[in-house]
Formats: C-alpha cells, structure tokens, sequence
C-alpha cells in the first residue's frame, strides 16, 4: 500500500514533468489553444493571489490557482510533491548526485533558516499589495518557464541575453543547491511553498503514526524525506511535501497519511516565524517598494523599452506580468527577451522587444493568446495590421537615423525597409533624391520618410536593415497605443 | 538505543467535535477562496485607465444664454477702473454673480514673468474682478490656472498671488488643488484632467490676456482655456485652431474679460522684453467670447479671418466675429 502511493506520486511527478516540456513546446504552436499551452502558469496559486493582491483581478484562468489552494488546506503540499516540475528536477538531480545514504539523516533535519521562505513570501505579497507584483521572480513554476524561455530556447533559436543568463542561472543554482540539499529551494526559498506550507497548516489529511509503540525511533523516514518536515516525533505539516516516502520507509508501518480518524494525533508545532520578524519583514519590503517603481517614470512610463502587442498600459503591466516568459516561448519570430536593465528594477525579466533578433508579425497574436495573468490583453491580427489606415494597437514607431542611413547619408542606393513594411498603404514612403557621392558624380537615390500615424512598430525594417549593429532605421516606444502619454501626435 | 524515539502518543478516537473542528478549518478557507474568485475573476483590474468621472462636458456657466453677446471696451483710466466701467455697463457684476455663487477667475497666468513684462493677465485686472465678485455676493472666489512654468513661481513673480489674496481670493493650481477627469468632447480634444476648483463653479470668468502667439499668431480667451487642463498639452498644438474652437465649445464662460492693459506685440507667448509691450490701457467685457476675441486679435493688427479658430468657433455658434456689430465702447 505504501510503497504504491510513492509510485503513484513519482507517475504523477513524471507526468507533470512532460506536461511542462509539452505544454512549453505548446506556447509556440499555434494549434494549441493559449490557455491550454500556459495552464501550468495559470494554475499557479501564488500567480493567482500575487496578481489579486497587485491588480485586484483574478484574470483567465488563474482562478484555478485558488482551487490548488483549496485542496492544499485539505490535502496540504501536495503540489510541491506531486506536482510542481522544479520541485521534480531538484529532486530528479538530489536522487542522482545528493548526499549519500548516511549523511541524509543529517541534511534532511530541520532548520531554522528553513522559515526564511516565509518572509520571502511576506515581502512579495507586501510587494504586491502596492502594486509592485515580484512574485514571479521567485515564484518557481513562473522562474521554470523563464529560464527555459530566455536561457534555453534561445540558444537554438539564438541570442542568448543577459537576462536569459540571470534567469538561467538562477535555475541552475536551484538544480546545483540541490545536490548538496534535496529540495533545498522548496524548503528554504520557495514562496510557493510557503503560500501552500501556511495553507497546508488546516489540511486534516497529514502523515499520521499509526498507535502506540509501533514507531522504534529508526529515523529511516527522516532519511527518505523530501521535506525536511521530521515525520518522527512533531511532525512539522507546512514543511511536508506529500511525498509520502517516509510510508514506505518506516520499517514498523507505524506512518499512515490520511484523515483524523486513520492514525493517532500527532501535534504540528507552530510557525517557525515569529511575529516581529514578520512585522520587520513586510516593513522593510514596503519600504523598497517605492524605490523599486522609482526606476521609471516621465512620460514614457517604460522609457526605452518596447512591450510586445497588446501588452497593458505600464502600470496595469507591472501589477500583472510575473516574467514567465510564456510570451517569448511563444513568439515565432524570438523577438521578445527578458529584459535586464532597461527598465529598470522594477522591470526585471519583463517581456520588452528586441528588433535586431526579431519583429512584430504582423499576421501574429500568439504572446497575448498565451498570457496567463493578460498582462498582454487579447488582441486581433487586424487589429495591429494597418492595413487600409492607422492600426488600432501600435508597439511603437520607427525612426530613419539619417546619418546612419545609405541613401541619406552615403549616396548609396537602398530601399530596404520601405520594401519589407508591412503596412497598406506603407508606412514608409520613398522620396527621390539627387545626392553628391564622394567624388562629385550626381547619384538619384530613393530616401526613406515614416509616417508616423501608420507604423505600428513592428520593427520589420529596423530587422531587415543592411547597416550593420545599431540599424539606420529604429523603432522606439514613442506612439504605442498602449499609453496614451506616450504620444507625439494629436490624435 | 537511539534518542529518537519519540513520546508514545496516546491512543486517538476523535471525537464528533473534534471532528468537525478538523474538517471545519478547511472548508471555511475553501469557501472564502471560492467567494475571493467569484468576486474578482474576469474584472478589470484596479490599474486599468479610469473612466471619466463626468461623462458631460463641463457645466454651462453662462447667466443668459439666450440674449445676444455684447461686447464693452473700456479705456484710459488704468485697469480697476476700466474694468469696473466696462462691468457696470454690462449690467454690473450683480447681474452676472448671484449671492452664494461660487466663482472662479481664470486668467492668464502661465508664465515666470513679471506683470510689466505683459505674458500674463494684469494683476489690478484680476484684483478688481475679485473685488467686484465679492461685492456682488459671491461666497467664495478662486484665481485658477494651470500655469506652464512652475506655478508657485508663477502666481507670485505675475503679482497675481497677492493681487488675488488681497482682494480676498484663494489661489488654485495643480501644485495645491485636484483634478478633475472629464470627457470635453471635440475631434481632438476627449478626455483631460480638469483644475478641480473650475468644475465645481458656479460661475467662471475667462481673463486672458492680449498677446502675440508664435504659432496661432494671438492668443487671447480660447486659447486661456489651455490653462484648465492639466497634463501633457504640447500635442495640442499641432491642431491649434481646431482645439481652440474645441475648448470654446467646452468651457462656456459667465464672462470673457480681454486685458489689454499691456498688449505683448512680439515674442510671445513668453515674450520678455519691455520693448515688445505696448501700454494700450484698455480692457474688454464680453458675453460674446468669439467678439471678445476678434476685438483683441484687433489690437494686434489682424483681422477675424486672420485667426482661423473664429470662424470656426462661430459656425459652432458661440458668437460672431463681427465684434463692431456688438461692441460698445464706455
């Protein structure tokens, strides 16, 4: 009996672990309905609540996070053991390369410095609840996702960035920490878990010893634990991951999971955390908190960076996006990358469009299809086409560096990008010329002109542009229908 | 032997109550998760833009607007006086500000420059309409703009801070009063913040000042309108004329009073130099603001036609260019 249900959680675990690879590979098939390809990230408890918290909005199908955590106060952390696919790497690469037999008795004991985990949740719901929603920062199906998307898959698709590093490397310390401690993120970092260990304190169904006498004191089920949560003597259930290991390696069978009525009373001693570190802990993080949105600001509310297509106006964005990078999975073109930098902090791993890897196309809505939280609101192709006149959403608006630019400046011919914009009538008008080449000889040449009212943005010719690096013609977020206060022309 | 054995626990045969409290904790939270998503999925999100607050355009401050428009010109005698001249000729102040009415002023006073350098509404001009406001009955007036250099520097540099506190004003700006978001309607115009103090008048004075305008050539009462919005306004520009009637059709003042105490003939809006200022002493009452300003483009030597923004304002019927056919002068 015991031993089953550890076979059935590892089944469970490998099944949610390709479910992440196949739905992952999903977010680029356009066949596969969006809600279907991001609903790992959907069902995301601390999406859910982090999102509620900095948007009071429950968006899509993020209101299955909150029936996770329904079953979690009856359950407890079942998603950690069961489900969540980082928590089945760490564990996939402790069973291969973690301590050995002996020294588990050891690692797997509890830590003080294992509570750290909820004040990491504190200060990202404090976060939130001011509008500033982090928490997919640290969030580990959302971190899962990112560096997959911006570590990973780019380097078949190609250029890696600087936050597809940090967001990789973050991965690989969580995978690496891991050989040296099973699980050491969920049980020290996880915010996750934390959010499911406090909802996991009501849950009736929790490891229980059978009666009186059968438990010897071996330790074998310390051995076995994933959760550090000492199934012998107090058992603490907000560490418990479910794993239900510790059945099957209790010699005596003296452990049963189960309701009240199935095995003895065994008393769960009380949050590791005190009040005042609590208290200390949401006071500090409300404190950061304005200097994290103090990193933008004007009237370009996200100065240099291009959001992808029907991306919210910054705020709404903010409150919303938990860098998953489920839009940059998605995108046919690689255009979107993990930002690092340009937007500041507050902006950390936000989706901002990158034209010298990719464009906008036009025909393409995938990334809003795919958003679990609409931080990217559904959008129509004809909608961003500006096909017949002005297009309803614009990411930004080019601009020819006329010093840059062959025919500008070089009285070399070129007609590039008013050759590749997509937009009818063009965008981009060719106006004849006669320049004055090097040595005097007269030179006719087309010179490229925007019309401001119908770029879209989309970055096509900025893509396409034959001057190498820093391209003759760039997009730049000024006209992005997204924020009104981010214009140059009357409407 | 090893220490970890634990206690033997005791026997456990749960009783009902303590059943119920198990399985109670859980369901309670399951419920209140289940109420949390009822209420919040699929809204809107509280960062979304917010609706306008006031779908209307601004309230309608005129005291009669079936009469016909009337334009008085006063001169000669210094700004007091020739604003209460041209005022008494209009009926006096009586007729215009009723006991308990809240009224607001609202000239020019855009600019870090002091009144003899004429890129604002004269403070005497602003003074004695508060004065006579108060006199009429008015419980409260307030001196608003929204001004384009930093407004504390502003309303004390122009003189209008004090001007207006003596008197017995208060002083409103976007540095110590709100916003109000309103729809004004118009092709270009929609949706601005709107000063506050403006929205909830009863009554509203428009007292621009006579200048010359880089791009719109004058500017003078339509134009003063710029000075209720608050945020980005420079994309206004680049259809001058057209929010200009826009905001002629959305604000509809109690009374435009034109200064031409000093006339800026050059440099302006900003303007600067004592040499560009021409003292023409004289001041214009109007309950016609399309009169009222073609009377000022006048004085800078342009014609009605020479201002498009007039005629578009007249075929949106707010008064007639032919500001001769309905002035007076007093």
């Amino acid at each position: 009996m015991a031993v089953r249900a550890r076979h059935l959680r590892i089944a469970c675990q490998t099944l949610f672990l390709l479910a992440f690879a196949v739905l992952f590979l999903g977010l680029a098939v356009p066949r596969v309905p969006g809600e279907v390809a991001s609903f790992l990230l959907s069902m995301d408890p601390l999406t859910t609540v982090a999102t509620a918290l900095a948007d009071w909005t429950i968006p899509a199908w993020t209101w299955t996070g909150l029936a996770i955590l329904a079953a979690t106060a009856f359950l407890g952390r079942f998603f950690c053991g069961w489900v969540c696919p980082l928590g089945t790497l760490q564990q996939l690469v402790s069973w291969i390369a973690g301590p050995e037999k002996r020294k588990r008795n050891k690692v797997n004991r509890y830590r003080h410095w294992f509570s750290l985990k909820y004040l990491v949740l504190a200060g990202l719901l404090v976060w939130a609840a001011l509008g500033a929603n982090h928490a997919g920062w640290l969030d580990p199906i959302p971190l899962l996702h990112r560096a997959v998307a911006s570590g990973l898959r780019p380097l078949w698709l190609g250029g890696v960035t600087p936050g597809g590093w940090v967001a990789f490397g973050l991965l690989a310390a969580i995978l690496l920490l891991s050989a040296w401690m099973p699980r050491f993120y969920c049980r020290a970092v996880c915010p996750l878990g934390a959010l499911l260990g406090l909802t996991g304190r009501l849950a009736p169904v929790r490891i229980r010893r059978t009666g009186e006498g059968d438990c010897t004191g071996c330790t074998l089920c310390v051995m076995a634990c994933q959760g550090a949560d000492e199934p012998l003597g107090e058992h603490r259930v907000s560490e418990c991951h479910v794993c239900l290991n510790c059945l099957g390696a209790c010699a005596e069978r003296a452990l049963v999971y189960g309701p009240p009525s199935a095995g003895t009373a065994v008393p769960a001693p009380a949050l590791d955390v005190g009040r005042r570190r609590f208290l200390v802990t949401a006071v500090a993080t409300a404190a950061m908190a304005p200097v994290l949105r103090a990193t933008t600001g004007g009237e370009a509310r996200a100065a240099g960076a291009i959001r992808p297509p029907g991306a919210l106006d910054e705020p709404a964005f903010l409150a919303r996006c938990v860098t998953c990078g489920a839009c940059s999975a998605s995108c046919p073109t690689n255009v979107i990358r993990a930002d690092l930098g340009a937007t500041g902090v507050e902006g950390l791993f936000t989706p901002v469009l990158d034209m010298r890897r990719g464009w906008c196309e036009p025909s393409c809505t995938r990334c809003s299809e795919v958003c679990p939280t609409r931080a990217l609101r559904a959008v129509t192709a004809e909608a961003k086409q500006a096909i017949g006149g002005p297009a309803e959403v614009r990411i930004g608006t080019a601009f020819v560096d006329r010093s840059r630019c062959l025919p500008w400046a070089m009285a070399v011919p070129c007609i590039v990008c008013e050759e590749m914009c997509p937009t009818s009538p063009k965008a981009i008008r060719l106006e004849a010329a006669t320049v004055l080449a090097r040595d005097g000889r007269a030179v006719e040449v087309q010179q490229p002109v925007v019309d401001p009212e119908l770029c879209t943005g989309c970055g096509l010719c900025e893509n396409r542009c034959p001057v190498g690096e820093h391209a003759a013609i760039r997009v730049s977020s000024v006209g992005e229908s997204r924020d009104p206060g981010n214009r140059m022309l009357a409407t | 032997m090893n220490d970890h054995r634990p206690e033997p626990a005791a026997p456990y045969d749960p009783t009902r109550r303590e059943l119920l409290t198990r399985w109670g904790a859980p369901v309670l939270a399951g419920a209140a998760l289940a109420g949390l998503g009822a209420g919040l999925a699929g809204r809107p999100g509280r960062h979304r833009p917010p609706a306008p607050d006031v779908t209307s355009v601004p309230p309608d401050w005129r005291v009669r607007p079936a009469e016909p428009g009337r334009v008085f010109i006063a001169g000669g005698e210094g700004p007091r006086a020739n604003v209460a001249r041209a005022v008494a000729a209009m009926g006096g102040m009586a007729t215009f500000v009723q006991p308990g009415e809240r009224v607001v002023i609202k000239p020019n006073c855009a600019w870090d420059r002091t009144a003899a350098q004429a890129a604002n509404t004269d403070p005497e001009v602003v003074a004695e309409l508060v004065r006579l406001c108060l006199e009429a009955g008015a419980s409260a007036v307030v001196v608003a703009d929204s001004s384009v250099h930093d407004p504390v520097r502003v309303f004390a540099r122009s003189g209008i801070a004090d001007a207006a506190r003596t008197a017995g004003a208060a002083v409103a700006h976007p540095k110590n009063t709100g916003t109000v978001r309103l729809d004004l309607g118009g092709a270009t115009l929609g949706t601005w913040e709107v000063l506050r103090p403006l929205v909830e008048a009863d009554r509203v004075i428009n007292a621009p000042v006579v200048k010359h305008h880089s791009l719109g050539r004058a500017t003078l009462g339509m134009k003063n309108w710029f000075g209720a919005l608050v945020g980005p306004r420079g994309g206004l520009h680049q259809r001058l004329n057209q929010v200009c009637a826009e905001l002629g059709v959305a604000f509809r003042p109690t009374l435009t009073v034109i200064d031409a105490t000093r006339v800026l003939t050059g440099g302006g809006p900003t303007g600067g130099s004592l040499a560009l200022v021409r003292p023409d002493d004289l001041v214009a009452v109007a309950t016609d603001p399309v009169a009222a300003d073609a009377w000022g483009a006048g004085l800078l030597g342009l014609g009605p036609d020479e201002l498009p923004y007039l005629a578009m304002a007249s075929s949106r019927h707010l008064g007639t260019t032919d500001w001769q056919s309905v002035a007076t002068t007093v």
